[in-house]
């Protein structure tokens, strides 16, 4: 086991190098900071001048070389938008993501396995054939329309909910959180049920489809003969069972949460990392852009390796897999 | 199957459709069969846009600026013209835009998801059943390829694209850049799925008895760990296919989706929601309500499709 | 425990004031700095002039009047301009304000770090007469040089030194990015860059209060759709922009008012006049039809400009016949639009410059940088193909698309131009005048337009003092722009600014929101 998570984190820390490699090589192509950084009246000395100076004269791998040595020592460089450390800006702006993220996934997950399990055991009934259509609407269109039309409803036409940002927060240390006030909390309702919307339909299904499967195998059936009651079967049996390809799936999700944060972000303005990648793109701010990937990197590697690790503990037969070696 | 097929020649193959319990079931399904007529008219129309559709919305030369903002069956104020679900912006009708549009969205979602398929359960199965070494790199790929939102792989392709396609090129180059990102960003799901049941059902007897009787580890996979695995798949393709017209759409919004000359569904529902609060309704309304019946019908198809083709649910 | 009573304090807190003036707008762009000397931009200076303050100011009309300065008379014959300066100003940190702030602040916001030395180009010294006059001294006469420093902002000497911000730094920051210390009528009491900007009246301002806000908050907000949201929604009581198409709602909507003016902008398309052939032309790869000005011609002819007037921009635009609006000093009022819409006379220019059947090429365009940019750009594309013109359009983000300009990759291009001084001068100088990097000159003029008579000119302009003759050479160079077609001006944007009702504010023609001009009913 011990041995695994060395392997696997050794393995981390490669995937990360060739993401910053890749990342990097994608900002040639976004554009040109230059032109943002200086105002109508620059000159063609200028722009080679401020060049010059933020080192975009070198070649691609000094650059590179230079960003992995100020990354590994936590220093990504300084913002060229703001002026200021980009880990201090990702510090200020991370709370606001995650707390979105962390409601819209809790949201999804509860409500994915709940109505799964609901729509497997009531396979034909009337209600649970109406949740699983009515959910396809909701993933049947883009999220940004979707986001559009809550504030449309909600905020514009009923004026029950702020139409964006995250209302008064109270600061905890470094953190900034918006659940301990009213505002905060109403401004989390819509873009969090945007965020997780997509979410909760797939975890559904998929619960509903492995249930489905499940509940047919023999031992569900064996069980039943037994005279267990169906509760029991229906959660101590056929949900455990179902956990592999789900798990598999929230990991994954939990990831896409964050990028899809980005589209949220964007639609609420909802001041999280998300919006601050989105800006970046628009300013060409590099060093943003990079800590952005760096960091969302370092995110999935660790979702990756918490996924994989729950795959022994839920399905016994991985582990022969696993420490027979390779 | 096939066994069948063999004994009883005498029937031919239509026929043999029409029996089968698939059949049965759809036609038992209400659901399955107004899906079916959905998705049949959708793909239908959008294939045959240049003959059904009154004007060609892709031809600049041929808009008339002065068209714009007409509303559905109202003649316009300026031109006197009247159009069935009016005009957008540019003057271009709705209708029109939105048949050539179903064709974009279409073609970039089926072939993104075939693409991302393909990849996918290839990936999928090598790593689930070679192990090792094979293992390791293909699944840290997909780390590497997980981290990169789909939005950040659609830049970076389509920056790179444009630096060697020739202009006039660019409009077409922007299709096939959106089939490559969103396939590219898809492919993990199935391959890590295809995986996680790979490592499963390798182990069981059915896969040691055939590896027993000395098939090739490329047939096991094939015939014996694919069909077995092809559920889960078979609920993420699914998804896929509405998800990736979709995420065309999503990523329109962003900027780097098909080109408003060209515009797909997505691009109209983008172009669109500029005017949901200008009272402009239709020109949001009707791109956004052909999206959701497309995306729609191919998910409810793709639910039935799945239960009927499992055996075991029967 | 702790913090939550905190909370407690800071909510009762906000509650009590909910009763005071506070004012809430939003904008598309985060001021990107609070230095004014670091990023010469629209969002920059537009905010800062909240805080800072320079020798002069402009009006609610743009015409120029005291601020630090009280009064100014030219030196000699043109030699420079004596600055006589307001006594008892203080800095919102407490400080006075004397002739070596102003000091400071030229070799500051002349320094080759900062972005705005190029108001500075004429300037030969700055002499400290006493503590409250002040000599600029420039190389050659230059009657418009109070216009042209009305957005030079003057910076406590002691705070920036003290604070190791005596230069800005654009590439990593410093003390004056962030924070700010001005003589100006509101202070910034809490800064977070891309989230909100907090401001308050400073006490001892010099001026008389107008407004009435006791707490004013920027917070920008990117999607125009949640922008007009939050101002239908009463979440905030000032956007900029309206998006066009919404102009009509709003006005009907009597919970928000629309406040319309024509913008200093003018929208054009330039040409690549330097050029061997066309770059994005599928047949015509061996030559530059643009370089004709009877193709040029034939593009104005070719374009209905009242069609996007009326359908794009929902008659929120007026047509231009030149670089600069109306609204602009030295606008050359006898110029005829002699190009109007005439596709007929479109297609006989280019049948007479050797083109028949027309020819393909590329148009660029930006798709975030001006109102409706890609729209109008679509309709171009269908009302030059209509005459023969085929143009492939390649709408990108602004961040791509200069340098794609600067790179030459283009056979016509949009751009959008508001000069800076609010005079005719501004636009010959950077868009018409022979590309010249040591003299500053030409420095957006992609296309590479070259004309001896106008670069004969321009100098003329700039240092003649008599306001007639100024006139007549402004008006040739116009006329001059015009018969050759160098650009093909289309329109001049709108200014389209939402408030709440219970909002009285000002618009100013160059499009930056001044706070003391707000009363909240």
């Amino acid at each position: 086991m011990l041995a695994y998570i060395i392997r696997r984190v050794a393995q981390s820390a490669l995937v990360l190098l060739i993401v910053g490699l890749a990342a990097f090589s994608m900002f040639r192509f976004v554009g040109d900071p230059i032109d943002n950084m200086l105002g109508q009246e620059r000159t063609a000395a200028d722009i080679e001048r401020l060049r010059e100076q933020l080192g975009l004269d070198q070649s691609f791998p000094v650059q590179y070389f230079k960003f992995l040595e100020g990354a590994v020592q936590g220093n990504f460089g300084v913002s060229y938008r703001q002026g200021r450390p980009v880990a201090d800006i990702l510090m200020e702006r991370a709370p606001a993501t995650l707390e979105l993220a962390a409601v819209s996934g809790v949201l999804a997950i509860l409500l994915g396995i709940a109505f799964g399990v609901f729509t497997a055991i009531r396979r034909d009934g009337f209600v649970a054939n109406f949740i699983m259509s009515a959910s396809l609407i909701g993933v049947s269109l883009p999220t940004f329309l979707i986001g559009i039309l809550l504030i449309y409803v909600f905020s514009v036409e009923l004026g029950w909910l702020p139409s964006f940002g995250r209302g008064e927060t109270v600061q905890i240390g470094s953190w900034s959180t918006g659940f301990l006030t009213a505002t905060g909390l109403k401004a989390l309702v819509l873009p969090s049920i945007t965020l997780g919307l997509y979410q909760m339909t797939l975890i559904m299904r998929l619960v509903r489809s492995e249930m489905l499967e499940v509940l047919r195998q023999d031992y569900i059936r064996f069980a039943r003969a037994r005279g267990l009651r169906d509760r029991t079967v229906n959660f101590r049996h056929a949900l455990k069972n179902t956990m592999v390809p789900v798990i598999t799936v929230i990991g994954l999700q939990l990831g896409a949460i964050i990028a899809f944060a980005i589209i949220t972000e964007t639609v609420f303005q909802w001041p999280g990392v998300g919006l601050l990648f989105i800006n970046a793109v628009q300013f060409v701010d590099i060093p943003v852009m990079a800590a952005y990937l760096m960091l969302i990197s370092v995110m999935f590697v660790g979702i990756n390796l918490i996924v994989d690790m729950l795959y022994f503990f839920i399905d016994p037969r991985l582990r022969v897999d696993r420490s027979g070696g390779h | 199957m096939s066994d069948m097929t063999q004994k009883i020649p005498q029937k031919s193959r239509v026929r043999l459709f029409l029996d089968s319990d698939i059949f049965y079931a759809f036609k038992r399904s209400p659901v399955a069969v107004a899906s079916t007529i959905v998705v049949s008219i959708l793909i239908l129309s959008a294939l045959f846009a240049p003959l059904i559709a009154p004007t060609n919305p892709f031809d600049p030369a041929s808009l008339n600026l002065m068209n714009g903002f007409t509303g559905p069956m109202a003649p316009n104020a300026f031109t006197g013209e009247t159009f069935l679900l009016g005009t957008d912006d540019q003057g271009r009708d709705v209708f029109s835009t939105i048949l050539y549009g179903m064709r974009v969205s279409l073609f970039v979602g089926v072939a993104a998801v075939l693409f991302a398929m393909v990849l996918g359960i290839t990936l999928g199965l090598i790593s689930g059943y070679v192990g090792g070494w094979t293992e390791t790199i293909i699944m840290r790929t997909a780390d590497v390829q997980l981290t990169f939102p789909s939005i950040l792989v659609a830049m970076l392709i389509f920056g790179v694209a444009k630096g060697f396609t020739p202009v006039e090129y660019r409009d077409q180059m922007a299709i096939w850049v959106l089939i490559v990102a969103i396939g590219l960003s898809d492919w993990v799901q199935f391959a890590r799925v295809v995986r996680g049941a790979t490592l499963v059902e390798k182990r069981k007897e059915y896969v040691e008895a055939a590896r027993l009787i000395g098939r090739t580890p490329f047939a096991i996979m094939l015939r014996h760990i694919l069909p077995n695995v092809l559920s889960p798949v078979l609920v993420i393709a699914t998804i896929s296919l509405a998800l990736a017209i979709i995420a065309e759409a999503t990523l329109s919004f962003l900027g780097v989706g098909a080109p408003p000359t060209q515009p797909s569904l997505g691009t109209l529902i983008r172009i669109g929601q500029g005017f949901l609060f200008s009272g402009e309704w239709w020109i949001l309304l009707f791109p956004a309500v052909t999206l959701l019946a497309l995306a729609l019908s191919v998910n409810l198809l793709g639910d039935w499709l799945r239960d009927a083709l499992n055996p075991r649910l029967r | 425990m702790l913090r939550k009573l905190s909370y407690v304090a800071l909510f009762a807190g906000l509650a009590s004031s909910a009763y005071a003036e506070e004012f809430t707008w939003a904008v598309t762009t985060d001021p990107q700095t609070m230095d004014p000397h670091a990023v010469n931009s629209a969002p920059v200076l537009g905010f800062l002039n909240n805080v800072y303050e320079g020798l002069v100011r402009r009006g609610q009309d743009m015409a120029i009047e005291p601020a630090l300065a009280t009064s100014w008379e030219p030196i000699g014959e043109g030699e420079g301009w004596r600055f006589n300066l307001r006594e008892g100003v203080i800095f919102q940190d407490g400080a006075a304000f004397t002739a070596q702030d102003v000091l400071f602040s030229y070799e500051r916001a002349s320094s080759e770090e900062a972005d705005t030395s190029s108001w500075f180009a004429p300037v030969s010294d700055v002499i400290v007469v006493d503590d409250f006059t002040v000599d600029i001294m420039t190389t050659s006469p230059n009657p418009i040089f109070p216009d042209s420093i009305a957005n030079w902002m003057i910076m406590d000497s002691d705070w920036a030194t003290a604070n190791d911000a005596a230069r800005p730094d654009k590439e990593s920051g410093n003390y004056a990015t962030l924070n700010t210390n001005g003589t100006g009528a509101f202070a910034i009491t809490n800064r977070e860059p891309g989230l909100r900007t907090v401001l308050e009246p400073h006490t001892g301002w010099w001026g008389e209060a107008t407004h009435n806000i006791t707490r004013a908050e920027l917070t920008p907000i990117q999607n125009p759709a949640t922008a007009l949201a939050a101002l239908l929604s009463g979440d905030v009581d000032f956007i900029n922009p309206v998006p066009v198409q919404d102009v009509a709602r709003l006005q009907n909507d009597p919970n928000v008012n629309v406040i319309q003016g024509i913008e200093a902008r003018v929208i054009m398309l330039g040409f690549p006049h330097e050029a061997d052939a066309l770059k994005y032309s599928a047949e015509t790869t061996d030559a530059n039809p643009f370089a004709d000005p009877l193709v040029r011609r034939a593009v104005a002819h070719a374009i209905n400009v009242p069609a996007i007037l009326q359908t794009t921009m929902r008659g929120n635009a007026e047509a231009v016949n030149q670089l600069v609006s109306p609204a602009m000093r030295g606008y050359a009022d006898g110029l005829s639009k002699d190009a109007a819409y005439d596709p007929d006379a479109a297609r006989t220019l280019l049948a007479e410059a050797g083109y028949p059947d027309g020819f393909s090429f590329g148009l660029k365009c930006p798709n975030d940088r001006y109102l409706n940019d890609e729209a109008v750009c679509q309709a171009i594309t269908g009302m030059l193909a209509q005459v023969g013109m085929r143009a492939t359009l390649d709408a990108m983000p602004v961040q791509n698309y200069w340098p794609e300009l600067r790179a030459d990759n283009y056979d016509m291009y949009l751009l959008g131009w508001s000069p800076g001084t609010f005079d005719a001068e501004h636009p010959v100088r950077f868009l018409a005048a022979t590309p010249n990097e040591e003299k500053r000159l030409g420095s957006w003029n992609f296309g590479g337009y070259s004309n001896a008579r106008v670069d004969e000119l321009l100098p003329l302009i700039q240092s003649e003092i008599d306001e007639s003759k100024r006139q007549a050479m402004l008006d040739e160079v116009a006329q001059t722009l015009q018969d050759e077609m160098a650009y093909v001006p289309l329109y001049v944007q709108p200014l389209i600014w939402g408030t709440r009702a219970n909002i009285e504010l000002v618009q100013r023609p160059d499009n930056f929101f001044i706070l003391r001009w707000v009363t909240v009913n």
